[in-house]
Order: structure tokens, then sequence, then C-alpha cells
């Protein structure tokens, strides 16, 4: 299921949400419009949480986790620290990161089996990723891109990478991470797809602004389809098609 | 220098070529040929060229693009995942990544490898570095570090970008020089682009030929152009040196083909600024000196556009162009207009790579040669290394300048004086006769370190007004082989202590010793002293100033609370009564005693500030035994 959204008139949904296949993070904002096309959809399966980080509203950006954990950059208050303890659930593990390149978010781009991270990070960090999140990281580039979290949207079915990534890098990463990759924007033409959009298994909130095309190839590429695989879709109708044919 | 000299010049000569200033259009062809420039031969890069080959190859070699399993940052290929993925790991991939950020092509594992064993190699060598163990911890990001700070290197030395600080000069050596002589070159002359390394090619094609023909415009030269608070000056020079002979001497001469200069009235005098920037910022002035200095810019504006273009056949056929037009106003004169002469933009156009004076003819021309000369400098190298060496030793022998050492004799004469200055303060003159007795010291006592106002510490005890030492001094020598203390002895300013005393009283003490000690002892009236007193004299008039004293302080204080007690009764009828606290008066006084006794503790150290409150508790406590005992 991918559904458009925008938060406080703004498309970049991955600015202000962080989704994962355990917990949701959404950003406080004037409305609950937002909030809402989350609650919508997760909130009986899993806990959709308010809060800010360090004050701000640009959860997504500061933020990194998966099924196994999230990580926080250090400028997190103790009180946020304590109510993100309190909402998720106790088997996500959350972790401050002392890192300079504090847009967590935007230097790290992960499912819940590998993580591409900025070439720079540190190796603590590096280390914290890989015991925190219990993923494999691997330091890489996203078309000559250093911030690999915001030019590559992943879940555990597929990826959508910056529209630019040539051929050869996407058969590279897609071999590394093991999940078809595909070169895509969002929200009409944009290129920062990691900030631009929020995806998990079963879900993926693009903004407002995203095309009818743009959003079938968020569809395809992370089987959000009703009969999950595109291919699988296909075939599907085909085989009812063919039946009634016959 | 018509006639080129001689093929092959004895090293005898050499110093011939520096004695005539050197042009850089005509450079002595042995010189201009044996020319270096200062530093090519350390430039070395070696790494990058075979890298670059190995990239080519390998662009050549392009992995199967199907297969996916490559790296494209190390152009490495793999068979399985798990080979890739551990590839994607590993130093050597992380090292050229970061390589790939910096546009540097990457380098093969064997070459990495040789690379961090180099580096454990200076690693081991320099024990002494203290951030060995960080460096030890994390060899990728030392090596890392290493590289940046190579290629940095690396770079300065071999990439020409605009952007790059560049020296104005570039220098040249040459075997026929003397040792550790280097001649310059300004690099303005140089055509745009000129790399260091190519200006011994460039300079050749840049002579030109001296003839004693007529200078014509067609000739290589050269446009000069200052422009700055109303004074605008422009020439135009050949490059081509007219030879004259002078006394016998060959001299070049500048040929100036074209030149002229204009003076206006711009420039606010005193407030400074031209008077267009004045208007932008402040609006429109309206006094006759605005409006004449208004009409004075239109006109030079006006003069300068009309001249450069009567002058532009020749400007556009100069090979270069110096200006000097700083701030957008002189810019706009020379580049602006609807049809401009000189573009803002044309590559011709140089600064002056010094700084210059007011824009005159004069000016011009000394420009024109400080620019075309060669320069020649001196340059002792290994005197540049040794300082470092000096530098490195010196602070050992410096550390021990110790002042010497004070004798036994000195301490103890300091130590003397200390007490004694103590014991005065405390107006103690018992304990001061007594000290220098038993010390054996002479009454007339110099103080040390010696003081120039001072000398004596008769001097002391006048100048600071403590009567009863001055008399202990002076009168309480032992009758035996002690002198009392001298009142003839004078300091630096030819004062006496009497000269000095402080008050009165000092000053009459001083009478009662020549009663004390008799007419003859000392040239009393010489000192100035008065006619002599009895002690008891002295104490009825003491005892009579004190009382006087005693009764004008009775009265003021009296005075003064009359005041106070008048004072509440009216702020109590303005502020209404029964208001809570203390009263006005009282405030008042509290407020002028303790004002008082700050104003005495100013500037006291903090040990003087606690004796002085000793003494202050001690008198009041004697005062309540007083006046318990009076009841």
């Amino acid at each position: 299921m991918a559904v458009r959204a925008q938060f406080e008139n703004s498309n970049e949904v991955g600015v202000f949400a962080t989704l994962t296949n355990s917990y949701a993070l959404v950003a406080i904002g004037g409305s609950e419009n937002f909030y809402s096309v989350f609650e919508a959809e997760l909130a009986d399966v899993i806990p959709v949480v308010h809060t800010t980080i360090a004050g701000t509203r640009i959860i997504g950006r500061l933020t990194a986790g998966n099924r196994n954990g999230l990580l926080l950059p250090t400028s997190t208050t103790d009180q946020e620290l304590q109510h993100l303890r309190n909402s998720l659930p106790e088997k996500v593990k959350i972790q401050r990161i002392e890192e300079r390149l504090s847009a967590l978010g935007n230097v790290i781009c992960c499912n819940d089996h590998v993580a591409l991270v900025h070439p720079d990070i540190e190796r603590e960090t590096e280390e914290l990723i890989a015991d925190v999140l219990g993923v494999e990281v691997f330091r890489q580039t996203i078309a000559e891109n250093v911030l690999t979290g915001s030019y590559c949207a992943l879940s555990n079915q597929g990826g959508i990478v910056h529209p630019q990534t040539s051929i050869k890098d996407q058969d590279e990463l897609s071999s590394l991470l093991q999940v078809p990759l595909v070169a895509g924007s969002v929200n009409r033409g944009s290129a920062v797809v990691g900030a631009g959009m929020v995806v998990n298994d079963w879900m993926a909130v693009t903004g407002l602004d995203t095309t009818a095309t743009e959003l079938s190839v968020v569809e395809s590429v992370f089987r959000l389809g009703e009969g999950q695989a595109p291919s699988n879709v296909q075939g599907a109708l085909k085989d009812s098609l063919v039946e009634s044919f016959y | 220098m018509a006639a080129p000299p001689p093929p092959s010049i004895p090293p005898a000569q050499t110093d011939d070529i520096l004695k005539r200033p050197l042009y850089a259009f005509d450079i002595p062809k042995e010189l201009l040929k044996s020319l270096i420039v200062k530093g090519s031969g350390q430039d070395i890069a070696p790494i990058s060229e075979p890298t670059e080959d190995e990239k080519l190859k390998e662009l050549l070699k392009e992995p199967d693009p199907t297969s996916g399993m490559s790296c494209t940052v190390c152009g490495v290929k793999s068979t399985t995942v798990q080979e890739q993925r551990s590839h994607a790991r590993s130093d050597v991939h992380r090292f050229n990544m970061k390589r790939k950020i910096r546009k540097e092509p990457p380098v093969s594992e064997i070459e990495f490898e040789k690379m961090i064993e180099a580096l454990d190699e200076s690693l081991s060598g320099s024990e002494s570095s203290s951030t060995e163990d960080e460096q030890s911890s994390d060899p990728l990001a030392t090596l890392l570090r290493k590289k940046a700070v190579l290629k940095a290197a690396e770079e300065e030395a071999l990439e020409n970008s605009p952007r790059k600080p560049r020296t104005p000069i570039i220098w040249m050596s040459s075997p026929l020089l003397p040792e550790s002589t280097y001649v310059g070159v300004y690099r303005a002359l140089l055509p745009d682009s000129t790399d260091e390394s190519e200006v011994t090619q460039v300079l050749p094609t840049m002579q030109t030929q001296t003839t004693t023909a007529l200078p014509t415009a067609s000739d290589p030269h050269i446009f000069l152009c200052m422009i700055g608070g109303g004074h605008f000056a422009a020439m135009i020079v050949s490059l081509i040196p007219k030879v004259v002979k002078r006394s016998g001497i060959v001299e070049r001469e500048a040929v100036v083909l074209a030149h002229k200069t204009f003076h206006r009235y711009t420039t606010r005098r005193k407030q400074g600024g031209s008077q267009s920037a004045n208007d932008n910022s402040k609006g429109t002035a309206h006094s006759a000196g605005s409006s004449l200095r208004r009409y004075n810019e239109a006109a030079l504006t006006a003069d300068i556009r009309e001249l450069l273009e009567n002058w532009r056949e020749m400007l556009d056929s100069s090979s270069l162009l110096f200006v000097r037009a700083t701030g957008t106003s002189n810019r706009k004169t020379l580049f602006g207009g609807d049809n401009p002469v000189i573009r803002s933009t044309d590559k011709r156009i140089r600064g002056f790579p010094f700084t210059t004076r007011r824009a005159t003819q004069s000016e011009l021309m000394r420009c024109f040669v400080e620019v075309t000369r060669l320069k020649v400098s001196k340059i002792d190298e290994t005197a540049i290394a040794a300082p470092i060496v000096a530098t490195s030793s010196s602070p050992a022998p410096k550390a021990p300048v110790v002042k010497p050492k004070p004798s036994k004799e000195e301490t103890l004469k300091l130590q003397h004086t200390t007490t004694l200055n103590t014991l005065l303060r405390r107006s103690k003159a018992p304990a001061i006769i007594t000290f220098l007795n038993s010390n054996k010291l002479p009454f007339t006592y110099y103080l040390t370190p010696t003081n120039h106002h001072t000398p004596t510490l008769l001097h002391l005890a006048a100048s600071q007004s403590h009567p009863t030492i001055v008399l202990a001094l002076l009168t309480k020598a032992p009758d035996g082989n002690k002198e009392p203390a001298d009142p003839t002895v004078k300091n630096s300013a030819g004062k006496t202590p009497y000269d000095l005393a402080g008050d009165r009283a000092t000053r009459e003490i001083f009478r009662v010793a020549r009663q004390e000690l008799g007419e003859d002892r000392f040239d009393w009236e010489s000192l100035g002293v008065g006619s002599p007193i009895s002690r008891k004299e002295y104490d009825e008039a003491t005892e009579r100033d004190k009382s006087a004293k005693d009764a004008g302080e009775k009265e003021r204080r009296e005075k003064e609370t009359a005041r106070l007690r008048s004072m509440p009764d009216a702020s109590g009828g303005s502020s209404g009564a029964g208001k809570g606290g203390k009263s006005l008066a009282e405030v008042l006084g509290t407020n002028a005693a303790t004002n008082a006794r700050e104003e005495e503790t100013k500037g006291l150290s903090e040990e003087a500030k606690r004796r002085l409150e000793r003494e202050r508790r001690a008198r009041a406590a004697e005062e309540r035994m007083k006046r318990l005992a009076g009841k």
C-alpha cells in the first residue's frame, strides 16, 4: 500500500517521519493529518510515536532505524530518549550515537539486514550500527553522493536509488544488498528519494506531489500492490484472464 | 646593451651581468638560456603516473556489466556474493572510496599494502611522535590523512588554478649568476595561465630586438593606467627601448608612445570618498562644492572615455594592460560605457603587483620600470636553514639569565631595612632605638636598596611625620661611641630630613632636637630649623594644638548631630511616621562611618587591612573598658 501525504505543506515525508517494520516515528505537527495517515495504516500493528529529536521536527533526517533498533544523534534530549524508550517495543534497542555526522538519517540507509553508510562515518559508529541494528554495514556512495540515507529508500523487499545512478552501480549495490533496486524519483521528480518518502515492508508514504508513475514504480519495487509483487499481480491477473477466456 | 655579449662568458665576468639592471624583454642570451626556475628540481610526481595508466587499462578491460558482482570503485571483480561483500568491507575498498570522493584514481590491493607498510615504517621511525597511539589504532585513517597532505602538496606544485595564492614574482637561478643569487620576473608580465615551470620557455619568446630606429606604434607595447581620487594617468610604452649613448655609456631608455593625465577635483576634502559615493549613501547634497565635484566626476569620466577611444587602435594591439582602478565607480569609468575600449574580462588586464602612489605620469614610469626590470636577490639557503638549528638550541643558554645572588651582607641589610620600616610605620621609637643598638647599626642609617627620596632612616621618619622617631634618632644616641643621626645628610634632590618633614609637629621636633643637642652640634641655621624650644614647650604646643583640634572636632560633631537630629523629623514628616527600619540619620551616620572606614582601607594590602581592623577593635575595647571604669 503506497499512500501520499504531506507534512504541513511539505512533500518531504522522509524528513518528518521514520518508518520501520516495528515502529513509526512521526514529527509533532500543527495538525494531526500527517499522523493520521500513519495511524490509519499502522495503528493496530506497530506503535506510531509522536516525538521530536533535539526539539526539532526533522526526525526522519536525524534518526535511523530498523526492526531491531533505533539510532539517535547526541543532540537528543534525555526526555526525548525516555519518551521513546517508553513508547517503543522492548525488543527495539535504542542507542544515542556520538558521531560528527549527526544527521543519521542522511548518512545511514538500512533495512533489517544491511546498511549503506557514508564513507566518512567513524569506525565506532559503524560498529554501533552493526550491533544495534543487527545489520551488515557497507560504506558506499550512491551516484557519487556520500549521503546514502538521502538518496536511497530501502526496505527488505527492494529499494529506490537516486535517478542518476548508473546501471553498473545499481547492479553492484543490489548485489551487496541482495534486494532489487531501481533508479527513480519521488515527489514529481525529486532526486532525494530517501528524504522524500518512507517505506517499510507493507507500506510506503510519499509526498502528495508524487505522480502516478512514480507511485507505481514505488509500489512495484517495494512489492506493495494488492497481490504483492508486480510480476505476481500480472501473473494472477493473467491467470484469471486466461481462465475466463477459456 | 646594444651589442650582445660574446658567446662564452668567463666566470670572472658573471657578476657583470648584474651590474646593469636587467630588462625583462631584453635578457642577455646566455643568461636566458641558463635560467632554471627556483625549486623546480624538487618537483617529482611519482605516484600519479602509474595509477593513471592502470586506470586506463582497467577502463579498457571493463568487467562484465551483467554480473554486478564487481566493485566499480576499486575495479575489482568478485566471483561470489560473499567475496564481494568482504571486499566492500575491506580497508582497501574504504580507502579507494575516499579517493574516489576526492576524485583520485583508485589503488590496487598490492599498492595499498605497500602504502600501509611504508606507513608502518615511518611510524616506527618516529618514536617521539605524540600521536603515535592514535596513528597505530587506525592506520587507514592515518594513511588517508597522510595522502591528503601529500596530495595537497602535489597539487600546490602542479596545479595552476587562479584561486591558489601565487607569488607575484617567479624566481630563477642560473649557473652564470653568483652563488645563491636569483633573478625574478613579475608573473604579471607573462601570458595568462603560464605555469611557473614554463617560465624559462616563455621568456625567450618575449624577447625583443633593440634597434636604433625611431619607435613606431607597431612595436610591441603595453598600456598602463591608474585612476583614483580624481587623478588619472595613462601611458603606452613601447617594449623596445631606445638605445642612447650618454657620456660613453650605452643606456636603454623607455619609449613612451603616448601619455595623458587628467586631474579633477572630485573627492570630498577632509571627509574623503567621492561625491557620487556620498550621494548614493546619504542622498544628494546641495552645496556648491558638491555640485562642483559632481560636474568634475562626469567630466573626468567623459575625458577618460574620449582619450581611450582615441587610443583604441593602440590599446587593441597592446600586449598587456596594466590597470589600477579600485572601487566600482573607478572601474565603471574605465570599463563602462556603450562600447568600452577595454573590457573588464580582458585577458590582458593586469594589476600592479606592488603598491602604487597617486596617478601621475612619473608614477606610471616608475611602475613601468619596476615591472619590467628583473629583480635580483641574494638568498642564502644555508643561512635560512641555519637559524632553525640555532633557535632549537638557543633556549637553553637563554634560560639561565638569573640575577646575581645577593651577598649575605646585602640580604642582612635588606632584612634590617624591612624591620626598621615596619617599626617606623608603627611609630615605635623605643623599638627602633633598641634595634639599632642591638644590631650595632649607625643612627645615620642608610636604607637598602638605595632610596633617592629618603636615603636615610631620618629622612623617612621625617617625610612620614613620625616626630617621636625623629627626636629619638636625633637625641637618643647612647653616650658612648654612637653618633646621633645626621640631619645634614641630603637626598639626591638636595633635601635634608627637615625639608621633608610632613607636618608642623615634625618640624617643631627638630627645634626640640636643636635645644637638646646644642647649637654647635649641627649647623641648624643652614638647615632651616627654627629657634630651639624645650621639650616641655613642644609638648605644651602640641597639647594646645591637640585641644584646639579636639575642640574644633567636638564643635563639628555637635553641629553634625544637631543637623542629623533635625533631619529625621523632616523626613518623618514627609514620608509619614511609623515606618519600620532605621531612621535616615542612623543610615547616614553608619554609612558615613563605613565610608570613612572604607576610605581608610582603600589601597592597602590584605594584611594591612587586617592589622588596621585589629587595631580598630582594640581601640573600641579600650574605649569600652574606660567607659566601664568611669562608671
